[in-house]
């Protein structure tokens, strides 16, 4: 399992998308960072409240995740790079989950770092601007710590997709489509008059937006509570890691 | 050490190999040889335990691959050129490889240097042509130090210069006691490396034998050149002899060369050449496999 998993780790650092990728996130960050600050409201920037929504940019931390998880899977694909990972590892399932850690650290390591990198920008741009950095322990801390732990989940449910259905461009449209279009489309279809259900609240970007939801402004009452959130996210991850064991097992590799 | 018996894999409605069965002994270079389709790639990925058979058994040692303890020191394979990450130095991809198959670290320069890699080792795969990737595939194959080495194809895309390497360093592996199965469709790439050959076409097996024995089992040809061209083979039919026209010349079979010049002067015909064919390898294949080609 440490020789496994310790050379998938030692794959993502090998190639140079880890670094673009890296360098992509830093900018993407920075641009939102630099523009809100400068380019906002002073209002809007005064006290921990406010400045918790800007650490807040890292809710596109789990899709960001999610395409690392895709990105190390559906890479040995399209690479054919898994012929010398099974002979290697012949044991099918030990290569999903090693995958999946492997996934996961990356996932939380990147998010980690675009919100080291959000708070640092805070604490150097906002004095700019005449306004005191208010972030302090408490709330930062646990917001943080929601971010980190979807961010981990979907890295992980992003992994088991790549494994079970290989195409690295049609997971990928499939992922997005399915968080930008037809999760939406079944939400509303589901409280529809109709149904009448709020069993939409179950889906996976319903689950991880309750994880991020403090319950302050809790316009919907019907999302969930964050740990609950956690627990059907991690369900989800784990449905994903079951379909990619049995289609990795039953599947040729030729 | 490998054996395949009774194996049969099917892919939708077609049959890709078919009751095969075959073993190589320690020691011995065998080269696998069939025509493009054959089921030579599919039977060598059912031993690696990539694809799974429909019957038969496929064994390593005794043992299916993925049931060998440490499988990745026991059996070295090379399977395509393609299974590299581009962006990846070679260094690092055999350093992926070892990390995962439990070598040591130190393992990575040894076969580096043994394939000839060791100036090239930090480009990156994807500026490596066809043949440094064929070293590559080789030098991973190799890091476990195995006793049994399964290699497809893997003269595609060397150099004159390399295939003699390949052939050179696949003899040293052998008389070290190590089982090498080879498949190709490029016989002449085999015919000096290999101790015996197994054919086989459609999924099927044809031969297994010493290519002595088998070049033995074919028939020689003659080659007979003449201005009467035409009457020179109304005379050989008529003797009982097969001609085939290939060109300005006659591939004539089941007679010698005496036989041929004899019957030539008895009907007065002008030759302007006469030359016994050596079978190869090439014959041999064509003869065993052309029946099941039509």
């Amino acid at each position: 399992m440490i020789a496994s998993l310790s050379s998938e780790w030692l794959k993502i650092r090998t190639t140079r998308t880890i670094y673009w990728l890296l360098f992509a996130l830093a900018a993407l960050v920075t641009l939102l960072v630099v523009s809100s600050i400068l380019a906002g409201h002073k209002v809007d920037l005064v006290g921990a409240d406010k400045q918790l929504n800007l650490i807040g940019i890292g809710i596109l931390a789990p899709v960001i995740a999610l395409m690392m998880g895709l990105i190390v899977s559906t890479g040995e694909f399209r690479h054919g790079t898994i012929t010398p990972t099974l002979l290697t590892t012949p044991s099918r399932p030990l290569v999903v989950v090693s995958k999946g850690i492997a996934a996961i650290l990356l996932g939380v390591a990147l998010v980690a770092f675009a919100e080291a990198l959000v708070i640092g920008e805070m604490a150097a741009l906002l004095p700019l601007r005449g306004i005191d950095f208010a972030l302090q322990g408490g709330d930062a801390a646990r917001l943080l710590v929601r971010i980190l732990a979807a961010s981990a989940i979907w890295a992980g449910i992003g992994s088991a997709l790549g494994l079970a259905f290989r195409n690295q461009i049609g997971t990928f449209v499939g992922c997005f489509a399915w968080l930008f279009i037809a999760e939406g489309l079944v939400q509303a279809i589901l409280a529809s008059r109709w149904i009448d259900s709020h069993a939409g609240r179950f889906l996976p970007l319903s689950s991880t937006l309750s994880i991020f939801n403090d319950g302050k402004n809790n316009a919907d009452s019907h999302m969930l509570g964050q740990w609950a959130g956690v627990a059907v996210l991690s369900g989800w991850m784990l449905l994903a890691t079951i379909l990619a064991l049995v289609l990795l097992q039953r599947r040729d590799v030729s | 050490m490998i054996a395949v018996e009774d194996l049969r894999k099917r892919y939708g409605k077609t049959l890709a190999v078919d009751g095969l069965s075959f073993t190589v002994e320690p020691g011995r270079v065998v080269g696998f040889l069939g025509p493009n389709g054959a089921g030579k790639t599919t039977t060598l990925r059912i031993l690696l335990g990539l694809v799974r058979a429909n019957s038969g058994q496929a064994t390593i040692l005794g043992q299916r691959y993925n049931e060998l303890e440490r499988p990745f020191c026991q059996v070295g394979a090379v399977l395509e050129a393609s299974g590299f990450h581009p962006g990846r130095k070679a260094r690092n991809h055999l350093r992926v490889v070892a990390q995962a198959g439990h070598v040591p670290k130190k393992r990575v320069d040894e076969v580096l240097e043994i394939v000839g890699l060791e100036g090239a080792a930090k480009k990156r795969v994807g500026a490596y042509s066809l043949g440094m990737r064929q070293r590559l595939a080789l030098a991973a194959a190799l890091l476990g130090d195995p006793g049994v080495l399964i290699l497809d194809e893997p003269a595609n895309g060397l150099d004159p210069e390399g295939i003699r390497w390949l052939r050179d360093l696949l003899r040293s592996l052998a008389a070290e006691g190590r089982a090498v199965l080879i498949s190709s469709h490029v016989l002449a790439e085999v015919e000096q490396t290999v101790d015996e050959v197994v054919i086989i076409n459609k999924g099927r097996f044809v031969a297994h034998g010493s290519v002595e024995s088998l070049t033995r089992s074919v028939e020689g040809r003659v080659r007979v050149c003449s201005p009467q061209a035409a009457k020179l083979e109304k005379q050989l039919t008529k003797a009982g002899l097969t001609v085939k026209t290939d060109g300005y010349a006659l591939l004539v079979a089941g007679g010698s060369s005496e036989q041929v010049g004899e019957i030539a002067a008895k009907s007065q015909l002008v030759l302007h050449e006469l030359t016994p064919v050596t079978t190869q390898l090439e014959d041999v294949f064509f003869a065993l496999t052309s029946g099941e080609q039509k």
